[in-house]
């Protein structure tokens, strides 16, 4: 499945009903259809963020494919440079009146993928992310 | 995303349903904080919520700082599965009060 995306953050409601029915139609626990579900909203909301400082009007590309044991989601933008997976992890140690908010979604990202990658390919970021569709990872 | 709101013997009882994410978490957090910010005692109950996000996190530690801030309490009551999951991975779970069910939440402010 491949979606187009503008760079407004209203779309996320629709990407998620279009990942929703992906799940469904590819037989993917709800359990697992989460994780997805999480992962896209994050990397796609930091892309709707912090890709594109010009204000005009971008589309960027979410593909999901699904194998036998695996999901693999791309995401393709051609905002600024930016490997978010650089970003350094909160400290998910620290007291409440300590703790900052900054980098959660990209550490989520990071935690329910089996694996996350980065590229930078012809001027477009790149993310190859592959979840696991075995129960225990 | 929906939020409603309820007076129980002194504590303030704020129940959203449907999805926090990056889009409705700015109505996340104008209800909350509207809802909080004349309580001393106040319990958030996640049982119509499918999905959370690092953008529906954000309001909930806002609303744990304030609530510490004015020496009042916060409870978080009645996660599905998922919800407390994400919860855990973020740390949330050692910096805010979770309990399983409402009625745990209630006890805890006796």
């Amino acid at each position: 499945m491949l979606l187009k995306v503008r760079n407004d953050i209203q779309e996320i409601d629709r990407v998620y009903d279009e990942i929703k029915e992906f799940c469904l139609s590819h037989d993917i626990t709800e359990k697992k259809c989460f994780d997805i579900l999480m992962i896209v909203d994050e990397l796609a909301t930091n892309i709707i963020k912090y890709a594109f400082n010009d204000e005009q009007e971008h589309t960027f590309d979410i593909l999901l494919e699904k194998s036998s044991q695996a999901v693999h989601i791309q995401l393709t933008d051609d905002g600024i440079p930016f490997d978010p997976l650089k970003k350094s992890d909160p400290d998910t140690m620290s007291s409440l009146e300590d703790r900052n908010i900054g980098g959660l979604g990209i550490f989520f990202a990071k935690q329910l993928s089996k694996l996350i990658t980065y590229a930078r390919i012809e001027d477009k970021n790149q993310l190859d992310i592959l979840v696991s569709l075995k129960e225990e990872e | 995303m929906e939020i409603t709101t309820k007076q129980d013997s002194g504590i303030t009882i704020i129940y959203p349903s449907g999805r926090i994410d990056t889009s409705t978490a700015k109505n996340f957090e104008e209800g909350v904080m509207k809802t909080i910010s004349d309580s001393q005692l106040v319990i958030i109950s996640f049982s119509a919520i499918d999905y959370i996000s690092s953008a529906g996190l954000r309001v909930i530690l806002m609303a744990g700082k304030k609530m510490a801030s004015i020496k009042g309490q916060l409870a978080l009551a009645d996660m599905p599965e998922k919800i407390h999951e994400v919860f855990k991975m973020s740390g949330f779970d050692k910096i805010l009060k979770i309990y399983p069910t409402f009625a745990e939440a209630k006890a805890s402010f006796s």
